[in-house]
């Protein structure tokens, strides 16, 4: 990888507290000392020691509570703010929508509008006159384009506000919690419009509560706690450790299985690192261990262990589930995951339907499918048992690795079961016997071999 | 300094396009419209005139509404843009905040939507001059010609504390009612309502001539009610003025920039 697109080294920022008393002074100093730095009583410091990087194209999350010092960080990146203390340094052309349509002025119309913002935004005068229809249709604002701003309703300017600006093509977009303004179709546009970015190469921060989408959208992700990083890495994880905490857990170290709840209270928490991409053939799992997987295997219609099969074999995931404690709230998920990292498949008992009433003592959770359909490959199986906000109890990602065999070479992910018919005047004739056949013959070797040293469940 | 301007020179789009949206939307919705920028000036010629031909005749200085309307348009410009650049970043919060926004734009669009209202009330400055050349109350000099070089000498002064008092005023916030105070003051020790020369005492005079607006204003007077160029010494005092300020406005500017975003 070549220089990041964002590089945090170090970063602290301290906010003085502007007393009424003190402004003299602090002009006073600002004039004669050209000191930037506040004594620390008069302070407050939104952000601690921040490192890291963030490489272009990446999409990189930025977690955490309310007055933790996100926005901060962002206007920082994105060069309203000055650091206290460390180096920020940004390599390409930046958008900030830290605040939709914040330059609009109310009283000239749309039209305007956008030329002005746009050039704010640092375009020119010519290249808003080759955006600027894309940007009207995006926007949506239609007849409305030639009214004052004034006379817009709230949605009408935030969804201005964003055409404009990610109309600028930015190389890093920062993005601070604007997506949760305007109706449910129009943020959708804005998802699908940022991931199209993403898809350009464009490098994306992004500060949210909605922690859903930053697990949809970006690769890593970092949480911040009191200024401070509390971790950082792949963001199923991050965005766990974040729910933990803030439903009182204490983090538990991920890895082996996890012993809940005697953590140590430390105030402030060195940041972990969270393996983005650890060894890929290497279980990660992490949760607070109320609820614990004990066991997870595949298993064909007789119940015997699986390690390899056939697109077309019937399969069930098994689950040995152990509550050390009783739950009212919990859920069960799986997920299938392709080898390159596209998610196949994945479910949940929430989703489908199934009201908790509740667990205790030791269980069994089977997943039964008729057939995987499943194009050759190595293949991934998470699963988890987790709160119906998210909350792990225990995650299992890579639970188990698991080869789908093919004798026939097609391509893609997913074989819908199909079959062939000519009629007319082409004829065709099937040459290898076991082309029809799904389990090719080393797995039916290792089927046989499993079916001799039977050990049942 | 230099960084400053060649950054400025960057963002001229966006001061040119800041500027003409101030001018449009100063009279958005009114009904007159632009003619307010032609009207206002026109009104105040004629206030003048009605009060101080009808009420409080100045047989010393004729015709006095003239005089007084020459030199209270280099004031107007440098007393408009000075009061309203106390609130140019203060007012724009949501820009220096929320956008990457060069701010020193901020104080240069109020002065340069200043100096376009100083620009549009010529026409009627010179209207006024006309008739009183007319009817041979004034004498003309063709110096006049260099208006717009004198205009731009003050503009450059005008920005320049521009920029120190909109900077200044976002960490000091009483600075707008000093300010607005300090103009009252000022307008009384300029000489825009009585000529400096009629001034018996040396030492007041003296003082008047420490006032950085007095050259600007008597060179106004000089060419439209006197007839005649400035004196030397004023104008190489405006150009001094109009450099020593820019530099300082830059300077104050430059050291409260950083500290804006938070401040604000």
């Amino acid at each position: 990888m070549s220089t990041p697109a964002i590089s945090v080294r170090g970063l602290s920022k301290s906010y003085r507290l502007f007393g009424r008393r003190s402004q003299l002074q602090t002009l006073k100093s600002a004039l004669l000392k050209r000191e930037l730095r506040p004594d620390p009583e008069s302070s407050v410091q939104a952000l601690r020691g921040l490192t890291f990087d963030v490489a272009r194209g990446e999409a990189f999350g930025v977690i955490g509570r309310n007055g933790s010092g996100k926005s901060t960080l962002l206007k920082i990146i994105s060069g309203i703010l000055k650091p206290t203390e460390g180096l920020v340094s940004v390599n390409g052309r930046v958008s900030a929508l830290i605040e939709l349509g914040a330059g609009f002025h109310p009283e000239i119309s749309g039209r305007e509008n956008i030329y002005i913002n746009g050039i704010m935004l640092g375009l020119s005068r010519k290249e808003i006159d080759r955006r600027f229809d894309r940007i009207v249709e995006f926007s949506g604002i239609g007849e409305f384009l030639d009214q004052p701003v004034k006379t817009y309703s709230s949605g009408m300017y935030v969804r201005l506000g964003f055409a404009v600006a990610v109309h600028v093509d930015p190389e890093i977009l920062l993005i601070d919690e604007v997506l949760s303004v305007g109706d449910e179709e129009f943020s959708q546009k804005c998802i699908a419009k940022i991931q199209e970015m993403k898809a350009r190469g464009a490098t994306l921060i992004f500060v949210t509560h909605q922690l859903a989408l930053v697990k949809e959208l970006c690769d890593r992700a970092v949480w911040i706690e009191r200024g401070a990083m509390a971790a950082i890495g792949d963001p199923a994880r991050v965005i766990d450790a974040y729910l933990q905490e803030v439903a009182g857990h204490h983090l538990v170290a991920a890895g082996d299985v996890p012993i809940a709840m005697s953590g140590s209270g430390s105030d402030a928490p060195a940041p972990r690192e969270e393996p983005a991409e650890k060894d890929p053939l290497e279980e990660e799992r992490w949760g607070s261990g109320e609820v614990l997987i004990t066991d997870v295997s595949l298993r064909d219609d007789r119940g015997r262990q699986l390690v390899a099969l056939g697109g077309r074999s019937p399969v069930t995931i098994r689950m040995q589930v152990t509550a050390r404690e009783p739950q009212t709230d919990f859920v069960f998920g799986v997920a299938i995951y392709h080898g390159d990292g596209t998610c196949v498949y994945g479910t949940n008992t929430e989703i489908e339907g199934w009201r908790p009433a509740k667990i205790e003592g030791d269980g069994t959770v089977d997943f039964a499918m008729p057939a995987l359909d499943l194009v050759a490959g190595g293949y991934r199986l998470d699963v988890a048992v987790h709160t119906k906000n998210g909350r792990a109890f225990d995650y299992r990602r890579g639970a188990i690795r698991f080869v789908v065999g093919s004798g026939i070479h097609d391509v893609g992910i997913y074989r819908p079961p199909h079959d062939w018919s000519f009629l007319g005047g082409i004829e065709l004739e099937l040459t290898q016997s076991s082309g029809r056949r799904d389990v090719p013959p080393e797995i039916e070797k290792t089927l046989r071999e499993l079916d001799d040293s039977d050990e049942s469940d | 300094m230099l960084a400053s301007i060649l950054k400025l020179a960057r963002h001229r789009q966006l001061i040119t396009t800041l500027t003409s949206r101030d001018l449009k939307a100063r009279y958005r919705g009114s009904v007159l419209g632009y003619f307010w920028s032609l009207a206002n000036p026109l009104m105040l010629l004629g206030v003048y005139t009605l009060v101080f031909t009808r009420f409080f005749p100045r047989p010393d200085i004729s015709p006095y509404a003239l005089f007084l309307f020459a030199g209270i348009l280099p004031w107007i410009f440098f007393s408009g843009a000075v009061m309203e650049s106390t609130a140019a970043i203060s007012g724009n919060s949501g820009l220096i905040k929320k956008v990457m926004f060069p701010a020193e734009a901020l104080p240069i669009v109020v002065v340069l939507s200043h100096l376009v209202h100083f620009a549009l009330a010529m026409p009627v400055l010179l209207a006024a001059f006309g008739v009183a050349f007319a009817t041979g109350k004034v004498p003309f000099h063709p110096v006049m010609i260099f208006v717009p070089v004198l205009m731009l000498l003050e503009a450059l002064f005008v920005a320049g504390v521009a920029l120190a008092v909109s900077s200044a005023s976002v960490l000091f916030r009483d600075l707008r009612d000093l300010v607005q105070n300090l103009l009252q003051l000022g307008f009384f020790l300029t000489p825009v309502i009585y000529s400096i020369e009629r001034i018996p005492s040396q030492l007041m005079r003296t003082v008047l001539r420490l006032n950085p607006m007095t050259p600007f204003v008597i060179a106004f007077q000089d060419i439209f009610f006197f007839g005649r160029p400035p004196a030397l010494v004023d104008v190489v005092l405006m150009a001094l003025y109009a450099l020593g300020s820019l530099a300082l406005g830059f300077v104050v500017f430059d050291r409260l920039r950083d500290t804006l975003a938070e401040a604000i």
